[in-house]
């Protein structure tokens, strides 16, 4: 039970996913981001063990369809796991194990996929991939939230006992640095994705003045001031 | 402004890392944790290219010490950071740079390190060692916890006269996987401690569950089941 949306930019070349699920802490999941080099995501029952060595496969130059192969090859309960693989070209490999539960499956497209597993119906991995595409010209952290409201409003996540909420959320994308460019998380809350939205709200503001801060620290002010400022000018 | 301990659990070999400030979505700050490697953290004015390079130096035998002087030599604005670093033998390396702001320094034990900026006074960096220190048989995620909840108790960031709450924090440990054991974030929040605590008390019921249903999915219960059999029970804890 979760959704997710992995996506490489075509313009810039950055690597970002969205994930919402029912558990909880989904973020301490999501370590499989590497700059220049791709992303990858592995989850309904995840093996915690795949995203290191996809990175790894990956910046050897593996393809993201060969590092999917050896993943299979890797792991005995693979039938149970749920895929994707983007490397640094873009190509795109997904994978959804026979033995997922509830409705599962996954939507590629050009440098992203859209897949999930205890869901509604496919209209969500179709909700998802449309809500990535709407606005191709916004930058991918934009693109990526928007892909997983979209998720959302199609229904999410169904259990047995109908509908489940997403608990967790998480976005981040990797630009050209050895750390993220963006890393927002909700660990546990009633609406992960809506708190994600207010949290992405809330942080967008400050985030050049975080980055600039530790890049030119001489020429910093004081965050109080800069918040007073932020205040100022709403 | 900010205040952190990192640690080494000289039983298991863990590291880990725990953090509190009032800037928003501390979190992505803290990808300084490796297994079998150890655990930095650069805060204040970050240099945030500074965790990759200190793992990488660490990875090949430097230590702790010989890290941060090649950090020092490595940035021109070495003196506004605050820098900690373990290696996975507990040795351990502080920087505290004049430029930082407000009160901040740092204190050092064997295998851990308080540090903070911003901070109401030195009672806090003493205040974390000992919440650190309390219990130093327990898993090191509830010492690092209890380290930066003392630390926010003996009064936490601002000065004596204004407070500043903490609006986000992170509590991370690794072990002896590629990928962390214990990976808990607040991003923003108006008391980002007691809702890391919260949170904590919330995952500890199920990370046995989700480590075994990745391990041997074949055998695991749907998690609704999960969480239906985990409700009565929490039910008479609290009554």
């Amino acid at each position: 039970m979760t959704f997710s949306v992995l996506a490489r930019c075509p313009t810039t070349g950055h690597f970002g996913i969205g994930v919402a699920t029912y558990s909880l802490c989904v973020g301490q999941y999501c370590d499989g981001l590497r700059s220049r080099v791709g992303a990858t995501m592995t989850q309904a029952f995840v093996n915690q063990g795949n995203n290191d060595l996809a990175l790894r496969l990956l910046s050897m130059g593996y393809t993201a369809a060969r590092v999917m192969e050896e993943l299979a090859g890797n792991d005995p309960h693979h039938d149970y796991r749920q895929i994707a693989i983007i490397d640094h070209d873009g190509a795109v490999a997904a994978f959804t194990g026979s033995k997922t539960r509830g409705w599962a499956g996954h939507r590629t497209g050009e440098g992203f996929a859209a897949f999930g597993n205890v869901l509604a119906g496919p209209e969500v991995a179709d909700a998802i991939a449309a809500g990535f595409l709407s606005q191709p010209e916004l930058p991918l952290e934009y693109r990526l939230l928007r892909a997983l409201e979209c998720g959302r409003d199609a229904g999410g996540q169904c259990g047995g006992e109908g509908h489940l909420t997403e608990r967790s959320a998480v976005l981040r994308v990797f630009g050209d640095q050895p750390y993220a460019d963006l890393d927002l998380r909700v660990d546990v809350h009633d609406r992960a994705v809506d708190e994600l939205r207010c949290c992405f709200e809330a942080y967008m503001p400050y985030r050049d003045y975080y980055r600039e801060r530790g890049r030119d620290p001489v020429h910093a002010m004081p965050q109080e001031a800069f918040v007073a400022r932020l205040r100022a000018t709403r | 402004m900010t205040y952190t301990v990192i640690g080494h659990c000289p039983r298991t070999g863990r590291v880990g890392i725990g953090i509190a400030t009032f800037s928003i979505t501390v979190g992505m700050y803290c990808n300084g944790v490796k297994s079998r490697t150890g655990v930095t953290i650069s805060q204040a004015f970050v240099n945030q290219g500074n965790n990759a390079l200190v793992l990488r130096l660490l990875e090949q035998g430097y230590k702790p010490d010989a890290v941060m002087a090649q950090l020092a030599a490595n940035d021109p604005d070495h003196e506004y950071r605050q820098i900690g670093i373990i290696d996975r033998e507990g040795r351990v390396a502080a920087h505290t740079g004049p430029k930082t702001r407000g009160w901040s320094g740092h204190k050092v034990g064997p295998g851990w390190l308080a540090c903070g900026n911003g901070l109401v006074g030195p009672q806090v960096v003493e205040a974390i060692g000992d919440g650190f220190m309390a219990e130093p048989d327990a898993d090191l995620e509830h010492r690092l916890l209890m380290g930066i909840e003392a630390g926010r108790d003996a009064g936490g960031q601002g000065t004596p006269q204004r407070h500043k709450t903490e609006r986000s924090a992170a509590l991370v440990v690794h072990s002896r996987y590629t990928y962390s054991d214990i990976d808990l974030r607040v991003d923003l929040h108006e008391a980002a401690i007691d809702e890391l605590r919260r949170i904590w008390l919330e995952y500890k019921q199920y990370e046995a569950f989700y480590r075994e249903r990745s391990r041997n999915p074949r055998d695991a219960v749907p998690q609704e089941v999960f969480v239906a059999r985990l409700q009565p029970k929490t039910a008479e804890a609290v009554a």
